[in-house]
């Protein structure tokens, strides 16, 4: 029953990410969050969403581009990081990382799909009702699809992270640590794309003051 | 000229519009999508069978844009065919417009404000705000500008159809990306500061990594993009090595 709960939820978030609405309900921060949410460990959720969004704010849902697909890998790591210890997280989060990468894979894989569900006018007219019988039968495909990717997803990434994660040696900072390294080069190419450091140095800087501060009286 | 049509068709096809990359293809890219969200509106304005498949075969050929700017495209075109433009004009017009509304979109939406807004709300979390409330902050600030921004393409397209040129100038989206840029680059600073100075959402870091984190972050500042992949890889072989060697026994 959780197994169907987590695949319905994942094809539900993979059509938002670029089918249909694209309300960004797919975004790992949420995925992450609404997994957690539907497994009874809500902030848990939310902190594997949390440090997959980092890594992926680089990511962009673009027509054409390849990307790592961020709903489905949330949905995986989520499911797969049970009691949340510091051996658990790491490796949840590793595998939200890998799964989003074939992932991305089975989008293309769909977009081909597409160009032959879609009728082509130049072998023949085509009428309203074909033409809507293949888009929303595109979109139940990319549904289908959502849903079968995080159920394999979470079928592997349970054992993987339950098998490995029990001796895990690192304390919960320094893990914590490593996966922000690699969140650390979004957080620069972010900056690159927003105009670059010298641009942006004032700005970066003050946000920076401010949050310390912040941080501080909260 | 689009008085033909009533609000309840208009409704129907910005409503479709939500669903204009459902059959996004390597063939028509958008094209086929494109055509889903006009057909309330061609099926109005052409009720003679031979027309309305031309112009359905037409708006199913290839068209690429940003998603929501594309309603700027579907609008203008629904004034076009209103107004009884011939088809050469219709092809023309999108062709026109497709590369302008695709790197207009992708600047202020993909580069802009969606990091911007997940920036706001990881800012939040890293300082201590209740989860829920960051989730929702972020649905609640992203969707303000989404749905605004198809609305207002939309109603651009209808209201200017083959002239909405002008108005996508005189909107200046590039200059308010650039503001917005601004914005973000402050909630960046936030994130970091908020994140590994003084939070409490995603715990204390230790000075070590702070500092190889800081020679990351300036690795992807000075390489760009290139660098995503090859630091994730990085970071999943270092995890997936720690957990295998420990579990054999060889790490303390």
């Amino acid at each position: 029953m959780e197994l169907l709960q987590l695949s319905l939820l994942g094809g539900v978030l993979a059509l938002d990410a670029t089918s249909v609405g694209q309300f960004m309900v797919s975004r790992p921060l949420v995925a992450g969050a609404l997994t957690g949410w539907l497994l009874g460990a809500p902030e848990t959720g939310l902190a594997v969403g949390a440090i997959l969004e980092l890594y992926l704010l680089v990511s962009f849902p673009t027509g054409g581009s390849r990307f790592p697909e961020g709903a489905t890998a949330s949905v995986v790591a989520a499911a797969a990081v049970g009691d949340g210890s510091a051996g658990a997280f790491a490796l949840a989060v590793a595998a939200g990382l890998l799964w989003g990468q074939f992932a991305g894979e089975t989008v293309t894989w769909l977009r081909r799909v597409n160009a032959r569900l879609v009728p082509d006018p130049a072998t023949g007219p085509i009428t309203g009702a074909r033409l809507t019988a293949a888009h929303l039968g595109a979109v139940a495909v990319d549904f289908a699809r959502g849903a079968v990717v995080t159920v394999v997803g979470v079928a592997l990434a349970r054992p993987f992270v339950n098998g490995l994660s029990e001796s895990w040696p690192l304390t919960q900072d320094t893990t914590l640590g490593l996966l922000l390294v690699g969140a650390a080069v979004s957080v620069g190419i972010l900056l690159r794309d927003f105009g670059g450091f010298r641009r942006r140095a004032a700005v970066f800087l003050a946000g920076l003051v401010l949050a310390v501060i912040g941080a501080r009286i909260l | 000229m689009t008085g033909s049509l009533s609000r309840a068709t208009l409704l129907s096809t910005f409503a479709r519009s939500f669903l204009i990359q459902g059959s996004w293809n390597y063939r028509t890219m958008l094209g086929s999508g494109f055509a889903f969200a006009m057909l309330p509106a061609i099926n109005r304005l052409f009720p003679d069978e031979a027309t309305r498949r031309e112009a359905l075969h037409r708006h199913m050929e290839l068209f690429n844009a940003h998603p929501y700017m594309t309603n700027l495209a579907l609008g203008a075109s629904i004034e076009l065919e209103s107004e009884g433009a011939d088809a050469d004009t219709v092809r023309r017009f999108k062709m026109a417009v497709r590369g302008p509304l695709g790197s207009l979109g992708d600047g202020l939406v993909w580069a802009t404000w969606l990091p911007g807004a997940s920036l706001l709300a990881l800012t939040l979390y890293g300082v201590g705000v209740p989860g829920w409330v960051t989730v929702l902050t972020f649905l609640f600030v992203y969707n303000a500008g989404h749905i605004g921004l198809r609305v207002w393409a939309f109603r651009a397209g209808l209201a200017e159809g083959r002239a909405v040129g002008g108005r996508l100038t005189r909107a200046d989206l590039g200059g308010w990306t650039e503001r917005l840029q601004g914005v973000a680059s402050l909630l960046l600073g936030a994130l970091v500061g908020g994140t590994l100075l003084g939070g409490e959402g995603l715990g204390f870091v230790t000075p070590l990594w702070i500092a190889i984190a800081g020679v990351a972050g300036l690795a992807g500042l000075l390489i760009g993009h290139r660098t995503w992949r090859p630091a994730a890889a990085t970071v999943v072989a270092a995890v997936v090595l720690i957990a295998v060697l420990s579990t054999l026994g060889w790490l303390g």
